[in-house]
Parts: C-alpha cells; structure tokens; sequence
C-alpha cells in the first residue's frame, strides 16, 4: 500500500468531520445560504462522500438513517462496522481501504451497488442479505478460490462483476467459470459477455450445472414444501385444532405412559389398543374437521363484519369530503370578498359571516362523526354478541367431543383393568401359557400393584385429553376476547384521528381568517 | 267500407314497375308513384324468400295507360323496346280475354266495388297483364338479397309525385282526373296519438298536468295547422308489397311500403283493406271483409272462398302456402309444371313480356335518378345523393323546418362520405348559429368533434380528439374568449385538466401582430389524478398559478382515511430587506396547512425547493397554454383549407375511379387482349379465303363444297411446290456465289494480302454452312410436303362445313 497519505495521522470521523463534509456537500448558492441558516439534520442527507481522510474507523453515522450513497474509498478502514442504520444505502464504495472480510452488510437489503475493491478481501461470502445486489466490484482482492462464484449465483440481480487481479483471475478457466456459473452476468471485470462465449463456456461445464441445478430445484422444492407445511399448520393453529388431524394425540397419551405401554405387552391389549386408536382418531378427526368448518364461518363472519365497516366509513367520508369542498368553494368567495371589500363595517359584517361558516362546518362535521360512531358502536356490538356465541358453540361441541374420548378412555381402562385382573390370577395359578417380559411380570405381583399401574396409566391419558382441551379452549377465548379488543380500540383510534382532523381543519380555518382581520385592520 | 277501401291498382304496378326498372324510366316511375298509406290492393309476394322477393321487386315491369302519357316519350325510344313491349303474344291476348271476361263476372257480382286493376297499358301503349309484368330475377348483389336492403333500395330509387286525383287509379275507362293536392299524413294518426293522451291524463298524477297541457296546446297548434281531418281518408288506393310467411324463416305475413321501404304488420291500421293481389303466376280478389283493416284477414290464397283466384292454373284451390311458396321458389320447376299443367288444366300464365333488368355496378352505387333523391317530410326534408356525385363528398343532407311551409330552417345535417379530411357529419343549428363536425378517426390533427359558432379564433368552440392518437392525451378543449379548458387522459404525469383565464388584451404600441401579442394569463388551474405511487400528502391534486398575483396555490390529494387534505400556498414575490438583500425564502412566503404535521416540510429550505420547483413548472404549463393556442390557430387554418379543398379519397379497390388501379387494369386487360389475338391467329381458317369468294349467307351446294375442298388442295399444293422451288433457287444462288468466288481467288491467290485471304476463307465456311442449311431444308420439305398435304385433305374431309358433302364422295 504505496499511498501518499498513508504517512498521515489517522483522523477520527466525529461530529465536526461530518458537519464540515455535510455543509460542503449540500445544497449551494440561496438553497445554501438557507440550509446553513437552519442547519441540515444529518437524517435528510441522501448522499454523502468521505474519500481521502485517512479514517480508520467507520464511526458516527448512525444518524443518517436516510443515507442512499456513502463513499468511504481511499481511506485506512480496516473492518466493515458501524453501517447497520443505513438501511435505505443504495451505493457504497469501501474500495482502497486495508478490509480483510466481508461483514457488517447484513442490514443493507437495499443496497445495489457496492465497491470493495483494491482491499485484501480473501472469501466473498456474507452478503447474503443483500438480494437487491446489480453491481459488486472485488477487483484487487485477495480471493484465490473459484468455488466463490457458486456463492453468487443467489443473487438473481447482479449484472455486473469485478474480479480481475485477484489470486483466481489467473487460473486458465477463470472466465469459462464465471460464464458458466453466472448466466445472468452481463459484465465482467469492465467487458461486456460475448454471447458466444457463454454458449461454449456453458456447453462445457454443462454436466456439472445441471447436476447443481438439480440440487438447488430440489433445495427449492424442500423449502417450498417445509414452509407449505409450516403455513398449514399456522392454519390449523389458527383454527386450535392443531394436529388433531392423526393419532398425534393418541400417541402422546402413551408417550410419556410407562404403565400402559408395559401393559400392552398383554395378550388381548393389542387388539383392545387398535380399535381403541381407530376410534379416538375418529373422534379427533371429527374435532378437527369442525374446528376448520368453523374457523371459516368464524373468518367469513369478520370478512362481512369488516366490509360493513368499512362501507359505512367510507361513505361518512365521503359525505364529508362534500362539505368540506362545498364550504371551501364558499369560503374562497368569502375571503376574496373581503380582500375586496373597503368598507370597514362591511368587512366585519363578513368576517363574522364567514366564523359563522366555519362554526357551522365544524357542527356539520362533528356531527357527521357522531352518527358513524354511533352506528359503528351498535354494529360492533351486534358483531360482538355473534362471535361470542360461535365461539361459546364451538367450544361447547368440542367439549361434547371430548367427553367421548374419555368416555372411549374410560371403557378403554375398564377392558384393560379386566384383562390385567385375569391375567394377574392366571399368573397366580400358574396357568400363564405365553411368557411376558420380566418387567411386566413385575407389575403382576398382587392385586394392588396391577390397580394401581392400570390407575396410573388411566390418569395420564385423561390429563392429556383435558390438557388439549383445555388448551383448545383458552386459545379460542384469548384469540375473541383480542379480537373485540382490537376492534374496539381501533374504532376508539379512528374516532379520535377524525376529531384531531376536524379540529385541526376549523383551526387553521379560524387562524387564517384571524390572520386575514390583522391584515385588514393594519392595512387599512 | 269497401267503398272506401277501394283501390288505385295502377299505382300499384306503378311502383312496382318503376322499381324494376332503372334510370331510362325513372321519369315514367315517378308519375306512377303515389301517395298515402291508405292502401288496398296487394301483390302476392309469396313468402320471403328474399330470391323471391327480389326477383319480384326487381322484374315488375310498368304498364302505363294510353291516355296519360304519363310517360316522357322522348326519354324512352320505344322502338328499341323488344318487340314483346309493343305486341301481345297469342297467349297474351287469350289472357286479356281471360282477365276481360273475369273484370266482367266480377264488376257484374260485385257491383259495389271498384273496378279490377287488371290490364293497364305499357309504355308502347299495349294493353298487358300486372302479373305478366313481373319477372322474377336474381341480382348480383348482396344487398338485394333480404328483403329490407332490398326494399330500401327501390325505394330509393322510386320518387313520389301526387296522382292528379288520388281517387282514381290511372285507367284506362277513368282517364280523367282532377289535379288535386293534398296533404301526407292521415289524421287518424293524430286522433289515435290524443286518445292515448287522453288516457294517459286519467293515469297520470297531477304534477304532469302541467306537461300534459303544454303537449295539448301544441296538439292543438298542430290540429289548427292540418287543418281539418283529411277528407279522402280511407277513399286512396295504393299498392304495395305484402311477403307471406313460410320461406326463408319469415315468421309471419307483413307488408312493406315501396315508397319508404318500411315494413309494416299486416295488423297495421293504416293498411284499411286489400282489394286485390296478384304475383307473377295468378290474380286474387279478396273476398273477405275488411271493416277491421286488414287485421283479421286471412292469408290462405289456397282458399277459395276467402281469395277468388282468376286462373286456375298452377294454383289449385286447396293449394297451401308453402306449396305456393315452392312453385314461386323455383323457375325451372315452374316452367316444368307449367308445361304438364297446360295439359290438363283450362289455362296458365304466360311468360313475363318484361325484358330482364340489368343493373350495372354504376347505377346499383348510383341508387336514385341521376344519383340524386329528395324526400319530403313533415317539416323536414332529406336529399341523398351518391357518392362522388358532389365533388366535397356529401352524399345526405337533412333540413329541418319550424314551419309546415319549410321555410325556416332550424337545423340542418350534412352527411359525407371519402372525405380527405374524414368528416363524417356536418351539423349547424340555424337558431344558435351553432355548428358541430364530426370526423372519423384519421384527422391529421385527431380531430373528432369540432363545435363553433365562428371560424375566428378566440371564439366560443369545443374541440374533441381522438385521444389515442394524440401524444398529449387530450380529449376535449373548450374555449370561450376568454378561457381555455383542457381534458386529458391517460397520461404518465396525472395531469386531467388545465383552464386557463385570459386578461383582456394590453394594447402594445409596437406594430406587432396577433401571434406576438398573446392575450395575458391570469389564472392558470391544473389538476391531477392521484399517483399511487407518491403519499397523499406529496401528490398534488390542484395547483393554481395565480400569475398576476404572483401566488401558486396547491391543493394535495385526500388521504384514504381523511376528509380534509392539505394545502400550501406560495407567494413568490422578491422583495428586498432593510439593508437591501435580496430575501431567498421567509417563513410568511409559504401558508401551508397539513393534514398531519410533518417535520421536514416545515424547513425553509423544502420550501424554497418546492417553490422553485414550481416556478419552474409554472413557465412549462404558460409555454404549454400558448402552444395549445397555437395549436387551435393551426387547425382551424387546416380546417378552412380542408374545406375548400374538400379532397375525396378514392379506395385502391375502386379501381373506376382510382387512377393507379385504372391504369393497371387496363395495362392488364391490354395484355389478355394481345394474348387472345394471338390465340385467333393461330387458329386461322383455311377455308376463309375460299368461303369468301361464295355469296354469303347461303348454305353451300354439295358441287360448291366439292370445288371448295379442290381448290384448297390445289392451293396448298401450289403453295408446296412454290416453297420447295424457293428453296432450290437460293440453293443455286449460294452455289454460284461460291464458285464464283472461288474462281476469283484462284485467279488472284498470289496477290492476296493475309486479312483478304481470312476474309476469304471465312466466307467460304459461311457459304458452305448456308448451303447445307438449305440443302438440308430442301429435303426435308420433300419429305414432309406430301404428308402435310395428306394432313390437310384430312383435315378438310372432316370439317364441318364440308363432311356431308364430301363424305359421298370418298
């Protein structure tokens, strides 16, 4: 790094360093005069150069939340830090700097165009954030490893890329690579594709892309399917019948069931089990299919409850918008009346015309606003009322639902109870033709030990069953009770956001006649 | 009733007639043409088969009475009419018996009623029969093939002229008749429109009352102008055209006026009767009793008690209407059936004498006499003409009257057609002054509407555009003289309107012209459709350039959820403060009003950006203002150039009229001509010179075909001969030639310079290829001489003028 001004002190960019490039860089001549009359906020500059000033340390620039283009090339920066804020940078030049990795760029999603060449970068990798990527420019770097450029072929934007003078810029099929890999490129390193070219370079390499094409499509595909899944079962939470579409319940009765699966290990358990699973997953389907049917009259009832809401919003506004206009049409006579007008009682026979329509327009309006709110609150309440009740039926069937699981449960522990009392006294008279493991031989010792692991498993299974369904119906109850709440404070906010307006319009309205009267009386 | 019914048949076949015919008789047409609707008599026309209908439309032939000479005799030369127009086949005249004989029967029967319009007289003053005057014909024009296009079209070409006496149909025992005017509209129509008035004012609610009275005064006004009800109601005849349902999908029976070529339901109350009908193929009284018009009539021609048949002919009494419809259907079939009938049956219907109609592509475009027609209506007149007959393209004009007088005209209408400039439709209201021009698409300036009063500019006027064709968007520019309002649409920057307010103009002392002294704007408005691309409150709805006041006024769109939007207003006056600076930007030069408070909108400095943002945009939008009144000047000099250019354009498929196409087709037919000749030369006959020498015109005499055949030969013997020593005497020529120059060069070999000797030399190979030339023709025409004289006695022993003679004798 043979640069003149490595000799320099490194400089800190603080405050005053930034003040000074702002003041320098913004707007000149009368806009000028102006912006240093005020002073510019570091938030509205869009664009800002800092070359040759030997920083070393990106620092400070956390307040330019708007920034679009940032120039830090030709400086002493070592680490890419400190641009986090910068969320709307578009253009960044780090080239000429001593940067030795590629970060800190994670927050940049808009960014198109950046310069990190004649660095000593080695790797290119984390930018992957950076989706909206045209321009990279890595010439003069370090990186020697051509399997780099598989990493950018996720950037579907970029066009053009700088490589040349790094380690792999010399390898024989440098260029053949990058046609191959990046179809999509349209310069490379200053030159633009030759069609050709590409179509030989493609043709070579062509076993090995398809083979990588054939990975990244069933990437693709294994994505698309986990996140299909994941949206499902969103669905299905949002309905709280979550997995109750299999033996999933089932199966986690018996998960944590010691007593019950030793027990299974019984001659006739296994048959007693099946059926008793099939008829659960009947059961739980049925819940499951119910809970859809009514997630989607509970959704359709909010659909049409929304509309009505907002028809009858938007046609209040309407009306007001009427007024609104009528009275400026009004209004502007009014006012250009008055400028006209010379005669002093005349003007304040006017002037008190037009507060008259101002007060007026404001009664019109404040009245308009409380019709709708009376409206929307008698709507809102019906709604509440309907929702209230789906969900009080919704969850009253589930339970009807549930009782029959525990009824199935109950039968089910009866059966078992009786097959382990009988096995137990065959164990007793030694008439036990099958072996059991020794285990369960274990639970067959007397009378009390085989209730009792029978009990156990029972008790489980029914915490299970009241678990989910408790589950079920806590979910409903907070998702309506949230639902009313929104509601309700949506209406309050929108109500509120409407007088603030209307107020803020007669004020204005009010001021600027008060405004006009000064005028007048001083004129005159 | 039937009194009254009764019917002038003659016009009928008048109408009928003029609609067959074509210009040569327009004149003879239009006497025969008549007047109201008060109809009786009718025409079969069978069914609607349109084949039919056409043919009938197109074949009637006029027969005119001998004592009006209706007809212009100089216009007609009657001597070129075939000899069928000036006399009556045997046929014919036992027809005229017939119908005589039939007219008697029935004026005998049927004291009461009128008398038959059986036998009235063609142009060469020759009794005919109407059904004879018929003459089903195809055209081959599309057009002519259903019956409304059809109808429109011999309407158009038929022109009405008020019968001397609307009483009497022009026959022949009737001759006289009293020239009497009279008016078009029945007054049954106005009585029937107040009943309906009358009942309507029981049903309606008071508040029309008003309205009602107003219609009764006019009634009123209109009664006074009619005068009193039309005393000849129910006492004219006419004929007309009635199409019977069954063929060609017609639903039902209905008729059609020729003169209007509307149709009318056979249950129409202006029809009061039909006294008789006839087609091509037979007669029909109707024997029904039309005291309901012609509402409960019956069309069933097969009865015989409902319609008296006069021949028996193909029509049998039970015959039904589809089978009449069949026998009307097919010519061919009905000249079959006609000669089995006559067989058996007592007498049929002879062939038409009428002549068939040619239409030629001209006068089928030409439609009406000379290409132009006036129609007169109730205050209203309508004159047509063809196209290219007027050299600016009108082909229609309509003028509407206030009075029944029509002397003064409310509005007039001008249709025209192959415009250069594509004007469609000329429209001036005389009251107002006001004119409007439509144009097709295709104005070089995308004119489609165009209103004014004045061509001067600065004037009242409304231009619409084409806005598709415009680069700018414009829809519509209105003008007053002192404003100017602009429509867009569809434009990348939103801009739907401008208006521009004009000062009055300041007088300059300069000499300067109109154009480089603009009327002063004082107000300039333009308004925006809402980007959706910008927030609300930075998307302007309206800006207001107050240019004498030197304030812009911006008003921005609503937000989605507000009712009140916001506002900035800018004072862009430059003053100076105490110590003589120039002041940029004070907070006082901008009053805005922000529906939500923003922050950076309060800095001086947005302001002052914004501010000269507008400055900017307000010296775009005046230069904007003055090329669009440069742009109204523009067109409206290209108007008036247009106007009094009034270019036609010309289709490259009118290849009459296009030049080009012209010019290529007759290059083409050139070609094909020169072709054809060659072909006929080719073809030359051999015994034309020989046929020539015979006294023309007679048949030959076996002993003249024998000399004929002999002296062919021999000529072609002679002329083999001749030709074979034409050969032989180059043959020697040649030869001699080369010997003599042989000698010479053996004489004078030594002194021979090398190029006389090449010379030499060459002519001697020519000569001797000559002369194997000839040589080898010599032998070959030995050769070929006889049996090309074989050929030709062949040939002639075969020809067709010749085989019977001939053939004896081989």
């Amino acid at each position: 790094m043979s640069r003149p001004f490595d000799s320099m002190d490194p400089k800190v960019m603080d405050d005053d360093m930034l003040k000074v490039a702002v003041v320098e860089q913004g707007p000149q001549e009368e806009a000028g005069q102006l912006a240093k009359q005020e002073g510019i906020l570091f938030k509205d500059v869009r664009s800002l150069q800092l070359d040759f000033r030997n920083i070393l340390r990106i620092d400070n620039l956390w307040q330019f939340e708007n920034l679009q283009k940032l120039q830090l090339n030709n400086n002493i920066i070592e680490r890419i830090e400190g641009l986090e804020n910068l969320i709307h940078l578009v253009w960044l030049d780090l080239s000429f700097n001593n940067i030795e990795a590629i970060e800190g760029l994670d927050t940049l999603v808009n960014l198109e165009d950046l310069s990190l060449s004649n660095n000593r970068i080695a790797k290119i990798d984390s930018l992957d954030a950076l989706v909206k990527l045209q321009v990279l420019s890595l010439g003069n770097n370090q990186i020697g490893n051509i399997m780099n450029i598989i990493y950018l072929r996720q950037f579907s934007c970029l066009r053009t890329l700088t490589l040349s003078e790094n380690p792999i810029a010399e390898a024989e099929e440098y260029k053949e690579f990058i046609y191959a890999y990046l179809p999509d490129l349209v310069y490379l390193d200053f030159r633009r594709i030759d069609e050709q070219a590409r179509e030989a370079s493609k043709l070579k390499h062509q076993y090995s892309i398809d083979e990588m094409k054939h990975r990244e499509a069933l990437m693709r595909a294994r994505l698309e399917d986990e996140k299909a899944q994941r949206q499902m079962l969103e669905e299905h939470k949002l309905a709280f019948i979550e997995r109750l579409n299999g033996p999933f319940l089932f199966n986690s009765m018996y998960s944590e069931d010691v007593e019950g699966n030793k027990l299974s290990s019984l001659p006739g358990v296994d048959e007693l089990l099946e059926t008793y699973k099939d008829k659960f997953v009947i059961i739980c389907l049925n819940i499951f299919e119910y809970g859809l049917k009514q997630q989607e009259k509970r959704m359709a009832e909010l659909d049409t409850f929304n509309e009505c809401i907002q028809d009858a919003i938007r046609e209040n506004q309407e009306q007001g918008k009427l007024k609104v206009t009528k009275f400026e049409e009004k209004h502007l006579l009014n006012l250009n009346a008055i400028r006209e007008e010379s005669d002093l009682p005349n003007i304040e026979k006017k002037l008190i015309e037009c507060s008259d329509d101002i007060t007026d327009l404001f009664n019109v309006l404040m009245t308009l606003e409380m019709q709708l709110v009376e409206q929307l609150e008698e709507t809102i309440n019906i709604f509440e009322r309907n929702i209230t009740d789906m969900v009080g039926l919704f969850i009253e069937n589930v339970q009807s639902l549930m009782a029959q699981c525990r009824d199935l449960e109950n039968h089910h522990h009866e059966k078992i109870l009786e097959i382990a009392i009988n096995t137990l006294e065959k164990i007793l008279k030694n008439e036990m033709d099958e072996d059991l493991p020794d285990d369960v031989r274990a639970l067959f010792v007397d009378k009390d030990t085989i209730v009792n692991a029978v009990g156990a498993s029972h008790d489980i299974h029914l915490l299970k069953i009241d678990n989910r369904e408790d589950e079920l119906v806590t979910g409903i109850n907070s998702w309506c009770a949230h639902l009313l709440d929104k509601i309700h404070r949506e209406e309050i906010v929108r109500n509120r956001k409407r007088v603030k307006e209307i107020n803020q319009y007669i004020d204005h309205m009010q001021s600027e006649l008060d405004n006009l009267e000064c005028g007048d009386i001083i004129d005159i | 009733m039937e009194v009254l019914r009764e019917k002038v048949e003659e016009e009928e076949a008048a109408e009928r007639e003029e609609a067959a015919e074509r210009a040569e008789w327009a004149e003879k047409m239009e006497r025969m043409t008549k007047t109201a609707e008060v109809s009786k008599e009718e025409t079969i026309m069978t069914q609607d088969e349109l084949r039919d209908l056409e043919k009938r439309l197109t074949s009637i032939e006029i027969s005119i009475p001998a004592e009006y000479s209706f007809i212009n005799k100089s216009l007609i030369d009657v001597t070129k009419l075939p000899p069928s127009y000036s006399t009556n086949s045997p046929k014919e005249e036992h027809l005229l018996q017939v119908a005589d004989n039939f007219s008697r029967q029935y004026s005998h029967l049927c004291p009461d009623r009128v008398p038959l319009f059986l036998c009235p007289l063609n142009e060469c003053n020759v009794p005919k029969f109407v059904s004879t005057t018929l003459r089903p014909t195809l055209m081959p024009y599309p057009e002519l093939y259903n019956w409304d296009s059809c109808s429109q079209f011999v309407s158009d070409f038929l022109t009405m002229v008020p019968l001397l006496d609307p009483l009497k149909p022009v026959i022949k025992e009737e001759e006289k008749a009293m020239p009497k005017k009279y008016t078009v509209k029945p007054p049954r129509d106005l009585t029937s429109k107040f009943e309906q008035e009358q009942e309507n004012k029981r049903l309606q609610e008071i508040k029309n009352q008003e309205e009602k009275r107003l219609r009764e005064a006019e009634e009123r006004l209109l009664a006074e102008e009619k005068a009193k009800p039309d005393p000849l109601h129910g006492l004219r005849v006419h004929c007309w055209v009635l199409v019977l349902a069954g063929k060609r999908e017609v639903p039902e029976s209905f008729f059609i006026d020729p003169l209007t070529a509307h149709s009318y339901s056979t249950k129409d109350d202006h029809f009061l009767g039909i006294e008789s009908l006839w087609n091509h193929k037979n007669y029909w009284i109707n024997m029904q009793d039309c005291w309901n018009c012609c509402k409960e009539l019956v069309f069933d021609l097969g009865d015989p008690v409902r319609w008296e048949y006069m021949l028996l002919g193909t029509d049998k009494p039970h015959l039904s209407l589809t089978e009449e419809d069949e026998d009307v259907l097919d010519d061919d079939d009905d000249i079959d059936n006609l000669g089995k009938e006559e067989e058996d049956k007592s007498f049929d219907m002879p062939p038409s004498w009428v002549a068939q109609i040619e239409i030629t592509p001209d006068e089928f475009e030409t439609r009406c006499p000379n290409g132009k027609k006036v129609i007169r209506y109730k205050r209203a007149q309508l004159e047509k003409w063809a196209p290219y007959l007027n050299n600016n393209g009108l082909v229609c004009r309509l003028t509407v009257y206030e009075d029944l007088q029509c002397t003064k005209v409310l509005e007039i209408k001008e249709w025209y057609q192959n415009r250069e400039d594509t004007l469609e439709l000329k429209h001036i209201n005389k009251i107002t002054g006001l004119h409007v021009d439509y144009f097709r698409p295709g104005h070089p300036q995308a004119l489609r509407v165009h209103s004014y009063k004045s061509m001067l500019p600065e004037m009242d006027r409304v231009m619409e555009f084409y806005e598709k064709i415009r680069v700018d968007g414009l829809i519509k520019r209105e003008e007053t003289p002192l404003t100017m309002t602009e429509y867009y649409q569809g434009r990348s920057d939103f801009l739907s309107y401008r208006h521009i307010n004009f000062g009055p103009r300041v007088k300059k002392l300069t000499q300067n012209s109109a154009e480089s002294n603009p009327r002063p704007m004082v107000k300039i408005t333009e308004r925006f459709l809402r980007n959706p691309a910008k927030p609300a409150d930075e998307d302007v709805a309206e800006r207001v350039f107050l240019i004498v006041e030197e304030r812009i006024q911006l008003r921005y769109h609503c937000r989605d959820d507000y009712i009140t939007s916001s506002k900035r207003e800018f004072l862009r006056r430059t003053e100076v403060d105490s110590k003589g600076n120039k002041i940029i930007m004070t907070p006082d030069m901008c009053i805005s009003f922000e529906v939500e408070p923003m922050e950076h909108t309060k800095k001086l400095l947005y302001q002052y950006e914004t501010m000269i943002h507008l400055k900017n945009e307000e010296k775009l939008s005046r230069h904007q203002a003055w090329e669009s009144e440069l742009e109204v000047l523009e067109i409206l000099k290209l108007r008036e150039e247009e106007d009094d250019a009034h270019m036609l354009t010309i289709s490259i498929y009118d290849t009459k009229r296009n030049e080009k196409s012209k010019e290529y087709r007759e290059a083409m037919e050139r070609v094909l001509h020169e072709e054809h000749m060659r072909q006929v030369e080719s073809q030359l006959d051999y015994l034309a010179p020989f046929l020539a020498q015979l006294p023309p015109g007679e048949k030959l005499t076996r002993w003249q075909a024998v000399r004929l055949k002999d002296e062919c030969l021999s000529d072609f013997k002679q002329r083999l001969i001749d030709k074979a020593n034409l050969i032989q005497a180059r043959f020697e020529k040649e030869t001699q030639e080369l010997q003599k120059k042989q000698q010479w060069y053996q004489e004078n070999q030594v002194t021979l310079s090398p190029e006389d000797e090449d010379l030499y030399l060459s002519y001697c190979s020519q000569a001797m290829f000559r002369i194997r030339i000839l040589e080898q023709r010599l032998n070959r025409h030995k050769e070929l001489a006889p049996l090309k004289y074989l050929a030709l006695e062949e040939k002639l022993y075969k020809d067709p003028r010749l085989v019977d003679f001939v053939k004896v004798f081989v």
